[in-house]
């Protein structure tokens, strides 16, 4: 346990980004760090249970284990619900863009 | 006696200046080619990919080698170019029309009510400034993001803007003089 690992830990909000910069035992997990940033505190919004957690834009359990560098990301649920936001462009007659298929699937 | 005392004087003169260069050859020893990082440090660090290079260091090798022009980097903008003259001894040119024109900063903003969670912004953005992941909201970190657009074009439902960010005192900068160079009046330039 003697090595450190430099990790961050997002919160973002339209308006304001909270960043926190952590320097944890090796071996921790991605709760761990939720715990330790003190955002769980500030904002008292974010549910352990509810919201989702991930690493880099992947989508994460609370018992991964971190690794050197990782930033830990807090997700927030979409507004929007992807099927309507393409029927309604559907019709408005906007093509959907490359890419949007698979999601579609998805969704 | 006189004869000697003159080699002994010299000779030690030669020995202080030799052991004072050869000291300062160790200690101001020049590491590598460091004009590359230079031409990296006055590049607007945006990894947009204006310049036709995948970044700003790559474009900055690429002006070193002598396979680029000084004047592809619209967000470095016109005092950016002048910059690169001035380190490179090379002629001032204006910013090259075909490689975008220069823009007030920006940064991208996601209208959270029409994103739709596909993570495709976040795949083509450089400096890793969009949190989010499949099916979770996404949202811009200000101060990651670089102004770039790269993200613009992947979204399918178009809900990303660019917002100028308004000059603070935090974000001005002094604009470079721009004298005008004219030959005096009543003369004709040679």
């Amino acid at each position: 346990m003697a090595e450190s690992l430099s990790i961050e830990v997002i919160y973002a909000l339209p308006g304001k980004q909270e960043c926190v910069r952590l320097k944890l035992p090796e071996g921790s997990t991605l709760q761990q760090a939720l715990e330790a940033s003190g955002l769980l505190e500030k904002y008292p919004d974010i549910d352990l249970k509810k919201n989702k957690f991930g690493v880099f834009a992947k989508l994460s359990k609370l018992d991964t284990v971190l690794r050197n560098r990782d930033r830990v990301e807090i997700y927030r649920p979409l507004i929007a619900d992807p099927k309507e936001v393409r029927k309604q462009r559907a019709a408005e007659g906007k093509v959907m863009k490359k890419g949007a298929g698979e999601e579609g699937e998805a969704a | 006696m006189e004869l000697l005392i003159a080699i002994a004087v010299m000779a030690l003169g030669a020995v202080v200046l030799g052991a004072a260069l050869g000291y300062a050859s160790i200690k101001f020893k020049v590491e590598g080619d460091p004009i590359v990082e230079k031409v990296d440090a006055i590049l607007p660090q945006t990894q947009c990919g204006q310049c036709g290079f995948p970044g700003c260091k790559p474009y900055a090798e690429a002006i070193v080698k002598g396979e680029a022009e000084i004047n592809q980097c619209p967000p470095g903008g016109d005092e950016g170019v002048r910059k690169l003259a001035d380190l490179l001894g090379k002629e001032y040119k204006p910013l090259s029309a075909e490689h975008g024109e220069e823009k007030p900063k920006a940064v991208a903003v996601i209208r959270e009510e029409t994103c739709i969670g596909c993570t495709l912004c976040i795949q083509a953005c450089p400096v890793d400034a969009i949190v989010g992941a499949a099916k979770q909201m996404h949202t811009v970190v200000e101060s990651l993001c670089t102004g770039c657009e790269l993200c613009l074009k992947p979204c399918p439902v178009e809900c990303i803007d660019m917002v100028p960010v308004p000059e603070t005192l935090d974000t001005w900068k002094w604009k470079y003089p721009v004298i005008e160079i004219k030959p005096a009046e009543g003369r004709k330039a040679a």
